[in-house]
């Protein structure tokens, strides 16, 4: 299969092999890894609770927007870099473990649910910047976005419990 | 790296103290094998925990970014506290709780980690400064803002923050007490 000799060539890469054999690469690079995925959680989660009107009173919208948003993306990017990294090092273990699948098919529905957000409530945010409870459609997008990202790091946890189950 | 020597050493040494026993009795009580006759029991509250440290880091991020003038700028520092300090204070006693069963799950490999004792040591102490932190705060709130601080608050407000990070990586490293 196709996909099975991308595994194998990944894992038997320089990079693959050195995070696979190194001593002290796969746990540095974890370590990064949660530092990443806890502030992407934690700048989202802010700014998730504003649109859902729970918490924040005092800022507007989009000030709360550009205090988080250029964190959880600087964030984001390096947990995909380390996570990359991470995945290389036993391709096809991780391809085939069911909490890892399930954390791609998050990231698919949080890409969905901003892309919705962005393209259609975002546009009209300055006439509910300032008000305490955001339209609906700005409530749900929050909503999702928590839900989602809370189970990304379930997911996230599971797979380390679970690893090498499903060969 | 003589740091990661220092700590095999030191976990070495906490094999001869009578943690050693005290984690062997601890892994046979009805506590602990209940909690792992689940096998979801574990990872659960593994997972809460770093939920928690998220909602702990991003508040403390809010915090320090808006003493360095980095973020939250239309708020006064008092406001950015007493909204973001709440979720610190919560979030730890929901890492202590979380973090009292992880250990009753796996006695050993805690107890016995020269990792697991200085991050205890680290979060003790960011617990209190955190403390000290909101005291301050709410006492002289001017002193805070950007422009009247001294380099010395500045310095604090980054080492915070390096610190959190550091007390994440020996979380992790505790798993691996063990290996290397």
């Amino acid at each position: 299969m196709a996909l099975q000799n991308l595994w194998a060539a990944l894992e038997a890469s320089p990079l693959g092999d050195f995070v696979a054999s190194s001593a002290w690469a796969f746990p540095a690079i974890e370590s990064a890894h949660v530092i990443a995925i806890v502030t992407v959680v934690g700048t989202v989660g802010i700014m998730d609770l504003r649109l859902l009107g729970w918490a924040g009173k005092a800022w507007t919208v989009t000030e709360e927007s550009d205090d988080t948003l250029k964190w959880t993306w600087g964030a984001f990017a390096l947990a995909t870099i380390t996570g990359t990294l991470l995945f290389i090092s036993k391709a096809h273990v991780y391809a085939r473990e069911p909490w890892f699948l399930a954390k791609l098919v998050l990231f698919a529905a949080a890409a969905a649910n901003m892309a919705v957000f962005h393209r259609q409530t975002w546009k009209r945010v300055s006439d509910w910047n300032a008000g305490f409870t955001p339209p609906r459609a700005a409530v749900i997008a929050g909503g999702l976005s928590l839900t989602i990202w809370i189970l990304a790091i379930v997911c996230g946890r599971f797979i380390g419990f679970t690893l090498g189950q499903y060969e | 790296m003589w740091f990661i020597d220092l700590m095999l050493a030191f976990s070495r040494w906490l094999e001869s103290t009578p943690l050693a026993g005290f984690s062997v009795w601890v892994a046979a009580s009805p506590l602990s094998t209940a909690i792992n006759q689940n096998s979801w029991a574990t990872p659960t509250t593994e997972s809460v925990h770093i939920l928690a440290i998220a909602a702990a880091f991003g508040s403390a991020m809010m915090i320090n970014l808006r003493i360095l003038g980095l973020a939250g700028r239309r708020q006064t520092i008092l406001q950015v506290e007493e909204r973001f300090s709440p979720w610190i204070s919560w979030s730890l006693l929901i890492l202590v709780a979380t973090g009292v069963i992880i250990v009753l799950a796996e006695p050993a490999r805690e107890m016995l980690s020269g990792w697991f004792w200085t991050k205890m040591g680290l979060v003790a102490f960011v617990a209190l400064a955190n403390l000290g932190f909101q005291a301050s705060v709410r006492r002289h709130a001017a002193r805070w803002e950007p422009g009247r601080q001294s380099v010395a608050l500045r310095a604090g407000a980054g080492a915070l923050i390096a610190l959190w990070c550091v007390i994440m990586i020996f979380g992790r490293l505790i798993a691996y007490t063990g290996v290397a």
